[in-house]
């Protein structure tokens, strides 16, 4: 990538959302920003909207009225049943321009929104205030390398203010792609979900061959200490023994003063599938998991320790 | 000597336990019923008589002797500050020479009422009816305001509440450092030698202060007779009780010395202060420093621990939840939870801005962390140069979930305060009466809570020609009404006659409730410890004070910014929604209008986003407000101020605007706090709400302002999260934003907000990676988040 391509603010790209006052990606005080689209597909992604790269429509049943604006613009997508509640096929091609801006509630929206890096950057600044020492910027997603370089232009304008940038990558991504944006991150959170290949492409839809070698890479890197592991428990799926110890054999490996941290589930992201009508969560409604509790969660600490991570990042 | 914060051992003063003696103590309190009480307004009742031809003022004091020295009093064994106003904890008393028709109409509903009740006895209803309420029928404060201007009063009750209408006006800060130095006995003397070669009004004050200061040397004399006698009962106690015994002795004759003797005085300045005057908001201010000598002088000569002084400050926490304040239901509704007032401020500058932070200042924040207690009520102040150990410590007390310590902006107050003509030293030494009303220390007469003024329904005023939405009677003054503004600037130009309007008629009754106190309640006790009172010889509801301000609250700008704002994108510039089809839905209350409804709740931006636009036009607004209101003078000489608060007013308040043209339905709630925006609306954080705060000009509320924020119990789970709080604040000073309090989401929060989305859209659900709101998850994961967000932290 050249100095030129580095430098552009006004590449562009979809954002899902933009969080102020996160206080769970990273540290300090930080401003996230979800961008969409990803290489990999989870099921049971917890952003499963940033999947797709493209804006979609959605519908939330929830905020609408049934007044029926949206019926004349409409066409096949928009329909009202007897008792004069309004259905809305988000999968259908209709004007959704029209459909979002009429809707008086929002009910009809988009799924994402388009922000130039410029854009980003005022918005991170708003917010100058609060970062603080520690705090700063996270760019998450969907694959915040997705886009490469608009990902590098936005992380190198964001230093270039001299804000603190975190990234939290699943690392399906082009080796280069990645260590062009290293310069301009100053902590990774890379995901390491599933060590057998075979189960990260049934669950996944890809092989974890380049996660695995990129993980590699990074932690045998100068910036190593910049970086954290992090691997969801997905009930039945990645917290079994074997995953675990063998992702903690993998990492401590290559890297024994690496930092790793397990993601308790998150149940909550069923929920989103609601207005994702293509996508299938991994659990049905009446079988979604609980969280783990707090000594299951140890349990799987102590199994990383015991597979040689002595770092591990606990809250 | 002084210790530098950086000599502090913070962890040591944290870990600082409550002992038995207070876990007991605070379990008998909170089970004693709350009663009503008529010792005093028979005494007082019975010394009116027989001094008939006295002047009020000698006439108050007598009767606040004689209260003294014969009220019945009680010593708790285990007690290490004692005294009370009555004998039973938490009574409501019965002030007839301030309000005794109020009391007549509602005093069988007091047990049953819907907020703030109290238990009454039919002795009590007997001796009220029979003996008390005759004699000051017709001459009580709130009857004299109601003959002069009752009428006027009512008129504009919509728009503007007038308040002290019937209880002294209390919301001040006493000169605790002077008492603490001179005593009761001191402050005689003063009074005694001034009043030698003073004359007329001048001479009947003295002698009022020196009738109120025998009185209360009387008082503390009893307390020592009666722990006296106690100890030969109580032979386990015998030793703290001839302890006690020697303080109050020594209290009734001179000057506070130990650290004891100090908490002692100072709960027994404020015994007093609430026994002349049944009335809120007396505020002990800043103890860390007054207190700070005693502390500091006992700690070197080693006759004082941190352990000791910790527990005799818990007993006066404890202290301060047992005196409240009989409201009447009207004004319960506006102030409810029985607010009391007792605000303590700790941290901050002093006089020459140098940090403040002290021992006592982590002691403070020890003792609210242990008892958890509605009063005092707490509060930090933060400048730039804070100690770092004490916002923490202070954050960790949030926390716990009592809502306390909430935190002022030196940086935002001190300005505010030199604008309204207080000196510097005096501003950097302001403390806080009340809830959030700002005050200089033992020298003003703030009148904090003189009115409130409704914007949203002088808003409705003007769209609507005068005409009140709810009752379709004309109330207001008739500009012409929304169909007729052709452009903005014609509604704003009605807007602000119609504001003009309300203001004129608020000052004229203003000014007759100041004036009917300072005809029926004189206080000659607080005057003497309110500088300059007893060098001017002259009450401090005359005048007497080196401050007199009076304070307007400005109801509610944030829910004003978004009628604004959603009037003016949807009506006037983008034409969404027709003027006529406006007051329409309005008229309508929605209903046949939802369409339109909808497009004013999601289609127009609101405050507390960090969104300029409807900002600004609060901004604008509020800025109009204070401007109108500075050119005012109160009888007392001094100026008028606003302040952005409310204690739950925005509940009643609310019930009497109609529909409004930021989605609101008729007579549900407006925005709650004061610079808080409309629960549900702010959609982008905490960061973006004090942002959007921070565009209110620190001027605005000079008189105090409120922001609430909410937080989920997660948030405070661990002490990374403690360290992002603090860098909050931190934010918070920079921003100038003059006050918050955090509130920390209850399962009752949830479970509400599962019942009525709409009001709670902005509640999110905060895990690594993950956005979502909490209204848009579906049923069952809701209750998966209320099942683990538990009741006690």
């Amino acid at each position: 990538m050249t100095e030129q391509a580095q430098k552009c603010p006004e590449l562009a790209a979809n954002v899902v959302d933009i969080r102020r006052f996160s206080t769970h990606d990273g540290h300090g005080i930080r401003t996230t920003i979800f961008l969409k689209g990803c290489s990999l597909a989870c099921a049971w992604c917890q952003n499963p909207e940033t999947i797709s790269p493209r804006i979609r429509p959605v519908f939330f049943r929830g905020r609408c009225i049934d007044c029926g604006l949206c019926l004349e613009a409409g066409g096949d997508a928009v329909s009202q049943d007897a008792g004069g509640a309004v259905h809305v096929d988000t999968a259908a091609e209709a004007d959704w321009e029209t459909l979002t801006r009429v809707c008086p509630t929002g009910a009809i929206a988009y799924d994402a929104k388009r922000y130039t890096v410029s854009e980003l950057v005022e918005i991170a600044q708003r917010d100058r205030v609060f970062f603080g020492e520690g705090g700063g910027v996270t760019v998450s997603g969907g694959e915040p390398l997705f886009l490469p370089h608009f990902a590098v232009a936005l992380l190198r304008a964001l230093r270039e203010e001299g804000i603190n940038t975190a990234i939290e990558t699943a690392l399906n991504v082009r080796e280069e792609f990645l260590f062009e944006a290293l310069p301009w991150v100053d902590h990774v959170f890379a995901d390491c979900k599933l060590i057998d290949p075979e189960a990260h492409r049934r669950y996944t839809g890809r092989g974890n061959e380049q996660v695995l070698a990129n993980l590699a890479a990074l932690l045998r890197s100068d910036r190593r200490d910049d970086v954290t592991v992090r691997t969801p428990l997905i009930p039945g799926i990645t917290d079994t023994v074997a995953n675990i110890a063998g992702i903690a054999r993998f990492i401590s490996g290559i890297h024994p003063g690496v930092r790793y941290e397990l993601l308790n589930y998150n149940p909550l992201a069923a929920a989103k599938y609601d207005v994702q009508p293509h996508l299938t969560y991994v659990f049905d409604t009446d079988e979604n998991p609980r969280m783990l509790t707090r000594a299951q969660l140890a349990e799987f600490e102590d199994l990383a320790r015991a597979n040689g991570v002595s770092n591990l990042v606990t809250t | 000597m002084t210790t530098a914060p950086e000599t502090i051992d913070s962890t040591v003063l944290a870990a600082l336990a409550a002992t038995p003696r207070i876990d007991r103590l605070r379990e008998a309190m909170l089970a004693e019923p709350r009663v009503v009480c008529a010792d005093q307004a028979l005494i007082t009742t019975r010394v009116y008589r027989e001094h008939a031809q006295e002047p009020v003022i000698v006439k108050r004091a007598l009767a606040l002797a004689a209260a003294l020295r014969e009220l019945p009093i009680r010593i708790t064994p285990g007690e290490l500050i004692v005294g009370n106003r009555t004998p039973s904890v938490r009574a409501g008393v019965i002030t007839p020479e301030a309000g005794a028709s109020w009391i007549d109409r509602e005093i069988e509903t007091l047990p049953t009422r819907p907020q703030d009740r109290f238990e009454v006895d039919a002795e009590t209803i007997r001796a009220f009816r029979e003996q008390i309420y005759p004699a000051w029928q017709g001459v009580s404060l709130e009857d004299v305001i109601r003959q002069r201007y009752g009428t006027e009063i009512d008129q504009i009750a919509k728009v503007v509440k007038i308040n002290q209408k019937d209880h002294a006006q209390g919301h001040i800060c006493p000169n605790t450092t002077k008492w603490l130095q001179h005593g009761p006995a001191g402050l005689a003397r003063e009074a005694s030698v001034r009043g030698a070669t003073a004359t007329g009004e001048q001479a009947e004050f003295y002698r009022a202060v020196e009738i109120a200061m025998q009185g209360v040397q009387e008082f503390a004399l009893r307390y020592a007779e009666r722990a006296d006698a106690l100890a030969e009962t109580h032979p386990a106690d015998a030793a703290e009780l001839r302890e006690v015994a020697r303080i109050m002795r020594k209290l009734a004759t001179g000057p506070a010395e130990t650290f004891h003797e100090a908490v002692q005085a100072t709960w027994l300045l404020f015994v007093v202060l609430h026994t002349e005057s049944n009335a809120s908001s007396f505020s002990p201010g800043r103890l860390d420093l007054a207190l700070l000598p005693y502390y500091e002088a006992g700690i070197a000569s080693g006759e004082l621990t941190p352990e000791h002084a910790l527990e005799l400050i818990e007993c006066l926490f404890l202290k301060f939840n047992q005196v409240v304040y009989l409201r009447n239901s009207h004004s319960a509704k506006y102030f409810a939870g029985f607010p009391i007032g007792f605000n303590i401020a700790v941290g901050g500058q002093d006089r020459a801005g140098n940090d403040v932070a002290n021992p006592l200042s982590f002691l403070f924040l020890q003792a609210q962390k242990h008892l958890g207690l509605p009063q005092p009520n707490l509060s930090v102040r933060l400048h730039d140069d804070t100690d770092e150990a004490l916002l923490k410590e202070a954050v960790r007390v949030v926390a716990r979930g009592s809502g306390m310590p909430q935190f002022f902006n030196d940086r935002s107050v001190i300005p505010a305060l030199e604008a309204v003509g207080v000196s510097h030293a005096d501003a950097l030494d302001y403390a806080i009466v009340g809830c959030v009303e700002l005050t200089t220390q033992g020298n003003n007469l703030g009148w904090s809570d003189a009115a409130m003024f409704n914007l949203n329904k002088a808003l409705e005023l003007t769209l609507t020609g005068g005409i009140d939405l709810q009752t379709g009677q004309r109330i207001g003054p008739d500009n012409g009404s929304l169909t007729d503004f052709a452009t903005w600037a014609e509604l704003e130009t009605a807007f602000a006659r119609t504001i003009d309007h309300f203001i004129d008629a608020m000052i004229a009754a203003c000014e007759v409730v100041e004036r009917a106190h300072m005809d029926v309640l004189p206080t000659a006790f607080l005057s003497a410890v309110i500088d300059d009172c007893l060098t001017a010889g002259v009450d401090v509801t005359a005048g007497g004070a080196l401050y007199d301000l009076s304070g307007i609250q400005m109801i509610q700008v944030a829910s004003l910014a978004d009628s604004l704002a959603a009037l003016k994108q949807l009506v006037f510039d983008d034409g969404l929604i027709s003027r006529e089809r406006m007051l329409e839905a309005l008229r309508a209350d929605f209903v046949g209008y939802e369409v339109e409804q909808a497009l004013m709740l999601n289609k127009a931006p609101k405050y507390g986003n960090d969104i300029a636009y409807v900002d600004e036009l609060g901004e604008q607004w509020a800025g109009y407000f204070a401007d109108r209101l500075a050119g005012y003078t109160n009888i007392r000489g001094g100026r008028y101020h606003t302040g952005m608060y409310t204690v739950s007013a925005h509940v009643p308040m609310g019930q009497n605007v109609g529909a409004s043209p930021d989605g609101r339905k008729a007579g549900t709630p407006l925005a709650d706090g004061g610079l808080s925006p409309v629960y549900g609306r702010d959609m982008a954080g905490p960061t973006a709400v004090l942002q959007s705060v921070s565009r209110m000009a620190n001027e605005y509320t000079s008189n105090g302002g409120l922001l609430n924020l909410k937080f989920l119990p997660e948030f405070f789970d661990s002490e990374t999260n403690v360290d992002k709080f603090a860098q909050f604040l931190r934010a918070f000073v920079a921003l100038e934003v003059p006050h918050v309090q955090f509130n920390v989401v209850r399962r009752e929060d949830l479970i509400a907000a599962k019942q009525d989305p709409d009001r709670y859209r902005s509640l999110t659900i905060r895990v690594a990676g993950y956005t979502a709101y909490f209204t848009e998850l579906s049923g069952d994961l809701q209750d998966e988040i209320i099942a683990r967000t538990t009741q006690d932290l």
